[in-house]
C-alpha cells in the first residue's frame, strides 16, 4: 500500500525500538490515541472508522523504523486517518455511482446511535458539514474539533498552510449559506 | 461572510457527535493480531519472491551453460593459435 501519511520523510536514521520494543511503543500509542482517532474518522464521515484506524496503526507498525521521531507518531496517525477516510469515501462514491444508487446518502458510522444524542440544530450542522467537499470538511474538523494550528492541519492533510486557510474560509462560507437556506 | 457564532456551534456539534462514539474495548487485541498476521504474511511473500527470483536466475544460467558447445573455447579463440611441440621451442638464450 502506498504511503498515506506525511511524517515519514526523515533523512538521518535514528535509533528506534524494534521487535518487542516496537510492539510496546505501538501498544502505548494505541492506548492513548485509538479513541480520538476513531472519533476523528467518524467526524470525517468514515463508515468503518474502527477499520480505518486499525489500518493506520498497521501502517505505523510497518513503517516504525522509518519514523522521524517517536513524537511524530501521533501526527503520522492523524495524517493516515485523514487520507484513508478520504480514499474510503471516494471509493464508496464510485461504487454507488456504478450501482446506480446515486440518490443514496453516504453511510457512515455516525448514522446510528451517535446521531441520536444530537439536537436538531446540531444534526443540521453535521449534515451540512457532510455535504461539503472532502478537503473543506477535513479542514473544518481539524480546525474546530481538534483545535489544530494551520501548520498542523497542513501537515495532516499534506497541503500548504495557505490552502488550509482557503479550505477553512470556503467551508465556513458554504456552511453559513446552507444554514441560511434551511431557515 | 460567515454567520456569527458558527464556529462555536460547529465546535459544540463536533463535540456532541464525538462524545457519542465509543471504541470497542477489544480493539487492540483484534487490531494487533491483524497487523501481526499481515506482517508475517508480507515477510513470507517477500521470502518466496526472493527464492523464486534466485532459482530462476540459477536455472537460466545453467541452461545457458548447457547450451554452449564444449569444443568452443572462449578464452583461446584465436584461429591462428596452434599449440607448439616442446622440440620446436626456441632454445637460443637459454642456459
Amino acid at each position: 500500500m502506498k504511503d498515506v501519511g506525511t511524517s515519514l520523510q526523515r533523512t538521518e536514521p535514528i535509533p528506534e525500538p524494534s521487535g518487542p520494543d516496537r510492539e510496546a511503543a505501538v501498544a502505548e500509542l494505541f492506548e492513548a490515541h485509538h479513541l480520538p482517532l476513531v472519533r476523528l474518522a467518524v467526524l470525517l464521515g468514515a463508515d468503518d472508522a474502527e477499520d480505518v484506524v486499525a489500518e493506520a496503526f498497521y501502517q505505523l507498525y510497518r513503517r516504525w523504523p522509518r519514523l522521524r521521531s517517536p513524537e511524530a507518531a501521533a501526527t503520522y496517525l492523524r495524517s493516515v486517518v485523514v487520507n484513508l477516510t478520504r480514499m474510503r469515501i471516494r471509493h464508496l462514491q464510485v461504487v454507488r455511482k456504478h450501482a446506480a444508487r446515486t440518490g443514496d446518502e453516504l453511510a457512515h458510522a455516525a448514522s446510528g446511535e451517535e446521531r441520536a444524542v444530537l439536537r436538531d440544530d446540531q444534526k443540521a450542522l453535521v449534515d451540512a458539514v457532510r455535504a461539503l467537499p472532502a478537503r473543506q470538511r477535513e479542514a473544518l474538523v481539524l480546525r474546530f474539533w481538534l483545535d489544530l494550528r494551520e501548520s498542523e492541519i497542513a501537515d495532516a492533510m499534506g497541503i500548504t498552510a495557505g490552502s488550509v486557510k482557503v479550505h477553512v474560509s470556503r467551508g465556513m462560507a458554504a456552511l453559513s449559506r446552507m444554514l441560511e437556506e434551511r431557515r | 461572510m460567515t454567520m456569527p457564532g458558527t464556529d462555536e456551534r460547529l465546535r459544540e456539534a463536533f463535540g456532541a457527535l464525538a462524545a457519542g462514539v465509543q471504541a470497542d474495548p477489544d480493539a487492540y487485541r483484534r487490531a494487533s493480531a491483524g497487523w501481526r498476521r499481515r506482517h508475517r504474511r508480507r515477510r513470507l511473500v517477500l521470502a518466496i519472491v526472493a527464492a523464486v527470483v534466485f532459482t530462476a536466475a540459477d536455472a537460466v544460467g545453467l541452461w545457458a551453460l548447457s547450451q554452449a558447445d564444449p569444443n568452443t573455447h572462449v578464452i583461446f579463440s584465436d584461429p591462428s593459435y596452434r599449440p607448439v611441440a616442446p622440440e620446436q621451442v626456441d632454445r637460443i638464450g637459454q642456459p
